[in-house]
C-alpha cells in the first residue's frame, strides 16, 4: 500500500515536470517579447516589465511588420481552400465510401498517397502554371495548390467518417425516390458534420503552416501569410532582433492556442480516423 | 458490414453515379497535382535556368551532375539520419507519454492539452523559437544546464551538434502528434484483456511486454509510418532553425532542392532532385502501404 501511494506521488511528480518542461518553452518566449533588443542578452531576463517597450514590440509587429495583414491573409487564405476542399471532396469520399466499383481501394490509396508526395517536387510546375494563368503573386494562386493539398487529406478523413453512417439510411432514402446527389445533400450532409469539422481542422492546420509553396508563389508583401511573414525574419544580412523575433512568435502562437483549446477531442477524432478504415 | 435493404441502383446508374461525384476531385487532383510531378519530371532533362535564361534539352545529364554532387550526397545522408533518429526519438517518447497519461492523473487532460500544442505551431516559428532558446550566449537552455552544473553546448553552431540539434526540435514537434494516435488506440483497448491478465498474476512489466505493447503495435506503425514520410519532407523546420547550416551539415534534401529552384533558379536541376524524392518517397510508399496495409480496420 505504501509502495502504491510513493508511485503515485512518483506519477505526480512526473506530471508536474512534464508540464514545466512543456509550458517553459513558451514563457520564455514571453519574457523575451517583452524586452528590448539589449535587454534579450541577460539571463536569467529581469521580470520587471516595462508597459511601453511591451507595446511597442508588439505594435511594431503588428502593425509596422504588418502581422495583421499576414494574419488576415492566412485567414482568408485557409478558410477559401478548407470550404471549396469540402465542396469538391465530399462527393468523392461518399462515392468511395458507398458505391462498390472496380479498383475502388487502389484509386482511393492513390489519392491518400498524393498527400505523401514533397511539395519541393510540385513547387516549380505551380509556378509555371500558375505564372501561364496570369495568377502567380494572387490569392488565387495560392488557393488553387493549397485545394490540392488539402483534397487527399479530406477525402481519405470523410470516407472514414462515411463508412460509420449506416448504409440503411441510403438504401430507405433510395426507396423514397432520393437520388445519389439528394441522399449526399438532404441525408448525409447533417450526419456528416463532426467528420466535416475534423477534416476542415486538418486541412486548416495544414494550410495554415503552409510554407514552401507559398515562398515560390507569393512575393509582394500585401499577400504573405503567417509563415511567409515569418520568414522575413530570417535574413543573411541582418542579425535578427530576438525581441521582435519573440513577439512574432507570441502573435503567431496565439491564435493557434485559441483554436487549439477548442479542438483537442477532434484532433484525436481526425489522426484515429485517417487510421479506422 | 452486413448490407441489408436491396440496392435499388442499377449498375448503369451507379457507374455514372460516381463519375459525377468522383471527378471533382479526380479532375482537381490530375490538374493541379499528378499534371505537375509529371511536369516537374520533363524539366528535370533540362537545363534550364532563369539567370542565364538558358533551356536546353540535356537527357539524363541533371541526373549525372546530382550523383557527382557532394552536396546532393550530404543532404541525402542528412535526410536519411533525420528520418531514422527523430522517428525512433518520437515512437518511444510518444509511446511512453501515453502509456503515462493512461494513468489518468488528475489534471493530465490539461498537460496533454500543453503537448499537443507544439504540432500546431508553425515549423519556422518553432525553428526560430528554438534558435533563440538555444542561443550559446543568452539562451535559457544554456542557462539551466549551466546551473545544473553541465557543460554548455552551442547547439546549432556546433558541427557536431548541428544536425542532433534538428533532430531535437524536431522531436519536440512531433512526438505530441505519435502520443496522440498511441494514446487514442490505449483508450479503444477492451479492459477486460488488462483485467484478466493481472488475474493472471502477470506482472506490470510483463502486461506490458506481451500485451499492451502487441495491442498497441498497429497505432504506433501508423505513426511512424506518417512521422517518416513527413521527416523525409522536412524543410521549414529546417529553414526556421539552421537553414542548412553551419556549412551543410543540416541540409536536407527538400533544402536543398528549395535553395537550387528558388535562390539560384536551376529549374532544371532542382527538378532531377525533386524526383530521386519522389521515386524514393513513391517506393517506400508502395512497400509501406503493402506492409502496414492502411486500410485494415482494426488499426485503431
Amino acid at each position: 500500500m505504501l509502495t502504491r501511494r510513493l508511485e503515485r506521488a512518483l506519477a505526480y511528480l512526473l506530471l508536474i515536470a512534464i508540464a514545466i518542461v512543456g509550458l517553459a518553452p513558451f514563457v520564455v518566449i514571453v519574457l523575451i517579447s517583452t524586452k528590448t533588443r539589449i535587454e534579450v542578452l541577460q539571463v536569467p531576463p529581469s521580470l520587471d516589465f516595462d508597459i511601453d517597450q511591451i507595446v511597442k514590440n508588439y505594435r511594431d509587429v503588428l502593425f509596422d511588420r504588418g502581422f495583421i495583414s499576414y494574419t488576415w491573409n492566412s485567414i482568408v487564405a485557409t478558410t477559401l481552400s478548407v470550404g471549396l476542399a469540402l465542396v469538391i471532396g465530399t462527393p468523392a469520399a461518399y462515392a468511395f465510401s458507398r458505391i462498390p466499383f472496380r479498383g475502388r481501394d487502389d484509386w482511393a490509396s492513390t489519392i491518400l498517397s498524393l498527400r505523401f508526395m514533397p511539395a519541393v517536387a510540385v513547387a516549380i510546375p505551380i509556378l509555371l502554371m500558375l505564372r501561364f494563368l496570369g495568377l502567380d503573386n494572387t490569392m488565387s494562386g495560392l488557393i488553387i495548390p493549397y485545394i490540392a493539398f488539402s483534397l487527399p487529406l479530406v477525402v481519405w478523413i470523410l470516407i472514414g467518417f462515411f463508412d460509420e453512417i449506416p448504409r440503411e439510411l441510403d438504401d430507405a432514402a433510395m426507396v423514397d425516390g432520393c437520388t445519389r446527389f439528394t441522399v449526399l445533400t438532404r441525408v448525409m450532409l447533417p450526419l456528416l458534420r463532426p467528420g466535416l469539422i475534423v477534416a476542415a481542422i486538418f486541412a486548416a492546420i495544414f494550410i495554415w503552416n503552409e510554407f514552401l509553396v507559398g515562398l515560390y508563389i507569393v512575393n509582394s508583401q500585401g499577400l504573405k501569410t503567417i509563415p511567409l511573414g515569418a520568414a522575413g525574419l530570417i535574413s543573411a544580412q541582418r542579425p535578427i532582433d530576438w525581441n521582435v523575433a519573440a513577439t512574432v512568435g507570441v502573435v503567431t502562437i496565439i491564435p493557434i492556442f485559441l483554436f487549439s483549446l477548442f479542438i483537442q477531442r477532434y484532433i484525436v477524432r481526425g489522426i484515429t480516423a485517417g487510421a479506422v478504415k | 458490414m452486413a448490407s441489408g435493404g436491396r440496392r435499388s441502383s442499377h449498375p448503369l446508374h451507379r457507374r455514372r453515379d460516381v463519375l459525377l461525384l468522383v471527378a471533382p476531385t479526380a479532375v482537381y487532383l490530375v490538374v493541379f497535382s499528378v499534371f505537375p510531378l509529371i511536369y516537374s519530371l520533363g524539366i528535370s532533362f533540362f537545363d534550364w535556368s532563369q539567370t542565364t535564361s538558358s533551356f536546353t534539352f540535356i537527357g539524363l545529364d541533371n541526373y549525372r551532375d546530382l550523383i557527382a554532387d557532394p552536396i546532393f550526397w550530404q543532404a541525402a545522408t542528412n535526410t536519411a539520419i533525420l528520418v531514422i533518429a527523430s522517428i525512433a526519438i518520437q515512437v518511444v517518447l510518444g509511446t511512453a507519454l501515453a502509456l503515462f497519461f493512461d494513468l489518468h492523473l488528475r489534471g493530465s487532460w490539461f498537460v496533454r492539452g500543453v503537448l499537443i500544442l507544439p504540432m500546431l505551431l508553425t515549423p519556422v516559428v518553432v525553428g526560430l523559437m528554438w534558435r533563440a532558446l538555444l542561443n550559446p550566449d543568452w539562451g535559457m537552455v544554456n542557462y539551466v544546464l549551466g546551473q545544473l552544473g553541465f557543460a554548455k553546448p552551442l547547439w546549432t553552431a556546433d558541427p557536431k551538434l548541428a544536425l542532433v540539434t534538428l533532430v531535437l526540435v524536431d522531436s519536440w514537434q512531433w512526438t505530441p502528434f505519435v502520443m496522440v494516435i498511441v494514446f487514442a488506440r490505449l483508450q479503444a483497448l477492451p479492459r477486460d484483456v488488462f483485467e484478466a491478465s493481472s488475474v493472471d498474476g502477470a506482472g506490470r512489466r510483463s502486461t506490458l511486454r506481451l500485451i499492451t505493447l502487441p495491442l498497441l503495435a498497429p497505432a504506433i506503425v501508423f505513426a511512424a509510418v506518417f512521422r517518416s514520410i513527413d521527416a523525409f519532407r522536412s524543410f521549414d523546420i529546417v529553414f526556421g532553425l539552421t537553414f542548412g547550416g553551419p556549412g551543410r551539415l543540416t541540409t536536407t534534401l527538400s533544402f536543398y532542392t528549395w535553395e537550387n529552384g528558388f535562390t539560384f533558379t536551376r529549374y532544371g536541376y532542382a527538378s532531377s532532385l525533386a524526383y530521386v524524392m519522389v521515386v524514393v518517397a513513391s517506393i517506400s510508399l508502395a512497400i509501406l502501404v503493402r506492409r502496414v496495409n492502411l486500410r485494415r480496420s482494426d488499426t485503431i
